[in-house]
């Protein structure tokens, strides 16, 4: 069976050279996301017998209904739920870019943490401490140098672990907003099919952002004026 | 003292204290790292004098000055 | 009950936002720490590139560079082409000698055309490679940066700068870069506004034209083509805001990335991946039309003309000659016409199919052929006419893909015909009023 990983990161973080790395030029396959202008480029590898399908998303700073790249690397997501989601991270700019792994983990996807550009990290006299991050983010984090190539069987050994013993991350927000999302969840559990089609907790966060597209999945259904008490 | 983003000049630091404006273009500027109790630092502006490139978070961010105006600061030297 | 306004206040979105941005905060007090490095390189390089009075200076010397570079560096390239291309020409002739009508359709038709076209591949490529090393080196960010203000008054976003400069290579690529534009109205003007950039494909036009024509000033000529093509570019821009796509370009909220060196490799895959779209369309139409051109140049209603026939009865001719008629105020003949219409599948088919006309008449030097028919005027016209009317084929495709509309893919079509004809109308009647009017005159 293949496994399908999904390529996510900021712009700038050296995606597209890490794809290159995992998948050589002949066997890429660039072609348009359906209905969309944005390109979609997709290709397969081998390691340890096993075939792995990397698809890479739009880069992008954030996950809002509101931009069509954002709402296409989202979408997939949540609807094709790739086994694993190797998230780039620029460590030279770690701060901006764990934004969106925090949104990641949001979405309780199976994440694999590239911590990429450790050179220009150290030159800019950053010293991260690998390990201890990845027990707080509770994801596995990989050190890459995409440029030089460095890191990379380390990144497939970790895409192969994340495939074989998926654990979705699980992101836990201060306990004044944990009674909120709890309260929503309560609400949303009533409606199955839309529980099970979208992690609870993070249609709860959408609709206190008042996210576009989730409001309108919401909109017209009995839950309405429930979740409308707890924003009045 | 509370002013405008817009208003900082090169290599002054101030505190963003909050972030108004219409909707999407809110969310991009918050999205960005110009939340509430960000720390930025004003650093030039282009040489035709707009747009504004700051540094926020640890990386350098341009903004319009249409879009600094709908972002308030403090100047306060923090504790 | 706990109400979101008690815990979030206000503007929830902002404030989930901010709760983000602390929990990484408190992650990164364990798990990072800064050493104080001073300026780094980055800092430095900013402070000249971005300087108030230098960073304007800099972006036109480094675009400048940036041509010189494609130009001068090809002509190693171009002339490693032609000179493979005559070898493969002459085996071919000694080959097919017995042949009459094989020969031609390889010398004339091929080779007569096509390999004049080839060689310009080389600038194409080395364009796209100096762009793909500006552009990972974090240097167009910076670009987009400098110019947004001045692109702004005219009605362009800062980032369609990037799209305008692959424009110079080929359109198409250009054309489907502009999806990194956010906003609806700031994409449509930079894609419909693109295609006037004059690309790669029409530089053998120009230089073709200019030798034959304005010798000495080859060079003035070619550039101020070159000009035109932008500043139809930056009009059609400021025309769409003011009609169509009212209102202001979209916030400018843009990462400047840290400088780097960028590699070879990942230069030269850059340039590969949008070269490879100009390859694919001169590979399809380029090799076809020289083909397909011969055919309908040598043959007419009467079957195979022969060798140096009269090629106006040719079925070209008669194509050429239906819509001659419009452009005869403009000094073309059935020859420019038939040109005109061939260059909609690519714009240096005008080159081919000229070249392929006069090879089957008998001519082998184009460039002088063409100098004892037309006057500069009607040059001048035709290089115009060339740059500005429709682009070719496969970017009309790309328009219509990427916009996603019927609609404003024909009005490209039609507005670009229209401001095509009344623009070398204009430069006709005034180089004819200085006495360029006159066939044999420069």
């Amino acid at each position: 069976m293949t496994v399908r990983v999904a390529l996510i990161g900021n712009p700038n973080v050296g995606k597209s050279v890490i794809f290159n790395n995992l998948v050589p030029g002949a066997r890429q396959h660039v072609g348009n996301w359906p209905g969309k202008t944005v390109e979609k480029k997709t290709g397969k590898y081998r390691y340890n017998g096993e075939e792995y399908e990397l698809v890479d998303l739009p880069g992008c700073y954030s996950l809002t209904a509101r931009a069509v790249d954002e709402l296409v690397s989202r979408t997939y997501i949540l609807e094709e739920k790739p086994d694993v989601v190797v998230n780039i991270v620029d460590a030279s700019n770690v701060e901006r870019n764990l934004y969106l792994t925090l949104l990641l983990m949001e979405l309780e996807a199976n994440i694999v943490v590239a911590l990429n550009q450790m050179d220009v990290a150290k030159s800019k006299g950053y010293t991260i401490r690998t390990e201890k991050l990845a027990s707080r983010l509770g994801i596995p984090v990989v050190e890459t140098i995409a440029t030089q190539k460095v890191g990379m069987e380390m990144l497939k050994k970790a895409i192969e672990n994340a495939a074989k013993s998926p654990k979705p991350a699980f992101l836990t927000y201060p306990s004044d907003i944990e009674d909120l999302i709890e309260k929503l969840v309560t609400i949303l559990s009533v409606d199955a099919s839309l529980v099970t089609h979208h992690p609870a907790r993070w249609l709860a966060i959408k609709l206190i952002e008042r996210d576009k597209e989730v409001l309108e999945m919401i909109q017209g259904t009995a839950l309405d004026s429930k979740i409308e008490e707890v924003f009045a | 003292m509370e002013t405008k983003l817009s208003d900082l000049r090169p290599g002054n630091t101030a505190t963003v204290t909050k972030v108004t404006g219409s909707g999407a273009v809110k969310r991009r500027i918050a999205d960005m790292g110009i939340t509430p109790g960000a720390r930025i630092e004003m650093i030039r502006n282009a040489p035709l004098g707009d747009p504004i490139e700051f540094k926020v978070r640890g990386y350098l961010l341009t903004l319009r000055r249409s879009e600094a105006e709908d972002v308030m600061v403090s100047t306060e030297v923090q504790m | 009950m706990k109400r979101v306004k008690a815990v979030l206040g206000d503007d929830p979105e902002i404030a989930f936002a901010e709760k983000r941005y602390n929990m990484i905060g408190e992650i990164l007090e364990e798990c990072l720490t800064k050493t104080e490095t001073g300026m780094t390189f980055s800092d430095k390089l900013d402070k000249v590139l971005l300087n108030k009075y230098l960073g304007i200076p800099i972006f036109l010397i480094l675009v400048w560079a940036l041509f010189q570079f494609s130009i001068e560096a090809s002509g190693v390239f171009m002339a490693i082409i032609e000179t493979a291309l005559v070898t493969v020409g002459e085996f071919f002739g000694t080959l097919l000698a017995g042949n009459e009508m094989a020969a031609s359709l390889v010398q004339d038709g091929i080779f007569g055309g096509f390999a004049f076209i080839l060689p310009f591949l080389a600038p194409i490529f080395l364009m796209f490679l100096g762009i793909a090393w500006l552009e990972d080196s974090g240097y167009f960010a910076r670009a987009a940066f400098v110019m947004d203000k001045l692109l702004r008054k005219l009605g362009v976003h800062g980032k369609t700068f990037i799209p305008m400069m692959l424009g110079f290579g080929c359109n198409i690529p250009a054309i489907m870069a502009c999806r990194s534009i956010e906003g609806e109205k700031d994409r449509m003007i930079s894609i419909l506004s693109n295609p006037y950039i004059s690309c790669g494909a029409r530089l053998p036009v120009y230089v073709l034209f200019a030798a034959a024509f304005f010798p000495g000033f080859e060079g003035s000529v070619i550039f101020s083509m070159y000009i035109l093509g932008l500043a139809v570019a930056i009009f059609t821009a400021w025309l769409l805001r003011k009609t169509f796509f009212k209102g202001e370009p979209e916030p400018f909220i843009m990462e400047l990335p840290i400088y780097r060196v960028p590699t070879l490799r990942a230069s030269v895959l850059h340039m590969w991946e949008r070269g490879v779209v100009f390859l694919k369309k001169a590979g399809t139409w380029l090799f076809l039309g020289a083909i397909i051109l011969w055919f309908m140049s040598a043959f007419g209603p009467a079957g195979y003309l022969g060798i140096d026939p009269d090629v106006s009865v040719s079925y070209t001719g008669i194509l050429g000659g239906l819509i001659q008629p419009i452009f005869a105020p403009l000094g073309f003949d059935w020859r420019l016409g038939a040109a005109l219409i061939f260059a909609f599948l690519a714009k240096e088919i005008a080159v081919e199919s000229l070249g392929i006309i006069f090879a089957i008449e008998g001519d082998i030097a184009i460039g002088g052929a063409l100098a004892g028919v037309f006057s500069p005027a009607t040059a001048a016209a035709f290089m115009i006419f060339i740059l500005l009317y429709i682009p070719c084929v496969a970017a009309v495709g790309t328009i219509k893909s990427e916009t996603n509309s019927w609609k404003w893919t024909l009005f490209s079509v039609v507005y670009s015909i229209i401001i095509a004809y009344v623009i070398a109308a204009i430069a006709f009647a005034l180089l004819s009023a200085i006495g360029l009017g006159v066939i044999g005159g420069a």
